[in-house]
């Protein structure tokens, strides 16, 4: 019975010699190829990505379930009987006029995959684009466009021509990284004192703190009410967090403590003969 | 295990953990209660005031603890195997010579589970926070991150501050046509072994070797065992499982 009802899928024909058998087989193929991708990539995932850096792992990812898909699609167009090569030539003659009108999707392909190659930033890094003022860490470099989570939570799409060709600021590559605070004390305040409680502080209730290089406090300007310090201090990359928020908090506690004024604005008037 | 008769605190050593138990150390409380017949909790209060409170689930009645001296690499966080220790006093060593010298190194204190002979980290703490700070040996871009210490020469291996630092022996040996002056060392500490006894700490020594690789001096460092009859300090590892997000967990 199953076979007398294929014979006559076999006999049925939809245009010229495609049948509903062989689409029904070609369906099949594609269908069968599109699950076999994603247990791939599922399994890919669970089993082996882990084990890998982020990037490389999800490059991967893509490249076995692309291939899978292709190949399937190669298979899908085999059963029907389709010749691919007079595809090839009117493909050549259309890459003309489509080269044309997806100029920016071309762009963003080639661009996606200059990314993947120069690899200026992995998935994971923070980074900044300052051209668009982004920050954020990157999600993924894909085909088109790569992904950024800014730190507020939400993610941005961005075209990868735009984010090949943009400076890319990364927070993440170096060991460690400078955060720093500008303060001001009254002009009668001991500048050195000022400086030995910020340091004493800063070393007793900042553990992230590096003591080499050391906190360095520059006098950056006589301001119009204050004596203004500026505070370096580097840190390990990963802790900004544990020390930039918190840099001027602990100055201003020391400052406190030690009777040193922080300024309000101020301005002496002299008004005529008084 | 007991509390040494001259000191307030707890040794480092092998506790039963039948019934509730109290550890002291300097600055920090450390409690288990049996709250089940299959079950501890545990408290913590460190020199920070920062409280630290975990459920042990227990399959057996055979649980120990140990109390143990660690590398100081965990303390505020794990970012690094380097330490670098910068001596308070510099040394000069003059051409073909060689040097003996002992200096505190800073450790961290590990809480131990014992079960079925298994050592499965607990806790670690610090009793002197302010021992436990960065240092980078190098440029922002290329140096090595390591944890910091100004370290003080000690006399002999009996000479270290109880709960806070060891005394590890270092041996300087200049090879080099002309003298030297050293004032810091930066090491994988990761290779050094700490021993213990009551409350002092030891740790297996480094051997500084400073000679002349084709035209580049070099200074290489190699670990040293110390032999001693000394108990080993269990190797500390970080008993927090990162897993996805799968089935809820984290």
């Amino acid at each position: 019975m199953p076979l007398e009802f294929l014979q006559s899928l076999s006999e049925m024909y939809i245009v010229g010699e495609l049948t509903v058998l062989s689409l029904l087989i070609g369906g099949v193929i594609m269908a069968g190829g599109i699950i076999l991708a994603k247990i791939a990539k599922l399994l890919f995932h669970k089993y082996y990505a882990p084990s890998l850096p982020k990037d490389t792992a999800q490059n991967i990812s893509k490249l076995i379930y692309f291939g899978i898909l292709i190949i399937s699609f190669l298979g899908f167009t085999s059963s029907q009987g389709i010749d691919l090569s007079g595809i090839m030539v009117a493909g050549g003659i259309f890459a003309v006029v489509i080269g044309f009108a997806t100029q920016s999707v071309v762009s963003n392909l080639i661009s996606g995959l200059f990314l993947m190659v120069e690899k200026p930033a992995k998935h994971g890094d923070t980074i900044e684009l300052p051209d668009m003022g982004i920050s954020g860490t990157l999600l993924d470099v894909g085909t088109f466009s790569s992904k950024i989570r800014r730190f507020d939570g939400t993610i941005t799409r961005i075209p990868n021509d735009k984010f090949f060709t943009s400076n890319i600021r990364s927070l993440t590559l170096s060991t460690v990284r400078r955060a720093d605070v500008m303060v001001g004390i009254s002009y009668e305040s001991d500048i050195e004192h000022a400086i030995s409680v910020m340091r004493h502080d800063i070393f007793e209730n900042m553990p992230f703190v590096l003591q080499i290089p050391e906190p360095e406090f520059r006098i950056e300007e006589l301001g119009d009410s204050s004596v203004n310090i500026h505070v370096y201090v580097w840190h390990p990359r990963d802790d900004w967090s544990q020390v930039q928020p918190v840099l001027l908090t602990i100055i201003k506690k020391s400052l406190d403590k030690s009777g040193i004024e922080i300024p309000y604005p101020q301005r002496v008037i002299w008004t005529g003969k008084d | 295990m007991s509390n040494d008769s001259e000191n307030i605190f707890s040794n480092y050593g092998i506790y039963d953990l039948s019934d509730n138990l109290e550890l002291f150390l300097p600055n920090t409380s450390i409690r288990f209660q049996k709250i089940s017949d299959n079950a501890f909790s545990y408290f913590r209060e460190n020199s920070e005031g920062k409280i630290i409170e975990k459920i042990i689930p227990v399959k057996s009645d055979d649980i120990k603890i140990e109390l143990a001296p660690i590398r100081p690499l965990n303390h505020p966080a794990r970012r690094t195997n380097y330490v670098f220790l910068k001596f308070d006093k510099e040394i000069y060593l003059s051409e073909n010579s060689a040097a003996s010298i002992f200096v505190h190194c800073p450790i961290e204190i590990g809480i131990f589970l014992i079960h079925n002979s298994n050592h499965e980290s607990l806790d670690c703490i610090t009793c002197n926070p302010l021992t436990s700070r960065f240092g980078l040996y190098g440029t922002p871009d290329t140096g090595t991150l390591c944890k910091y210490a100004k370290v003080l020469l000690a006399s002999d291996y009996d000479d270290s501050i109880s709960y806070v630092n060891g005394v590890m022996q270092i041996v300087i040996e200049n090879t080099l046509s002309f003298g030297q002056t050293i004032s810091k060392v930066i090491f994988p500490i990761t290779d050094n072994s700490l021993y213990y006894d009551k409350s002092k700490t030891i740790l297996d020594g480094i051997k500084i070797t400073m000679k002349k690789r084709a035209v580049v001096n070099i200074a290489d460092v190699k670990t040293t065992s110390v032999e001693t009859d000394w108990v080993l300090s269990p190797t500390w590892e970080d008993g927090t499982t990162n897993t996805t997000l799968e089935m809820g967990l984290e």
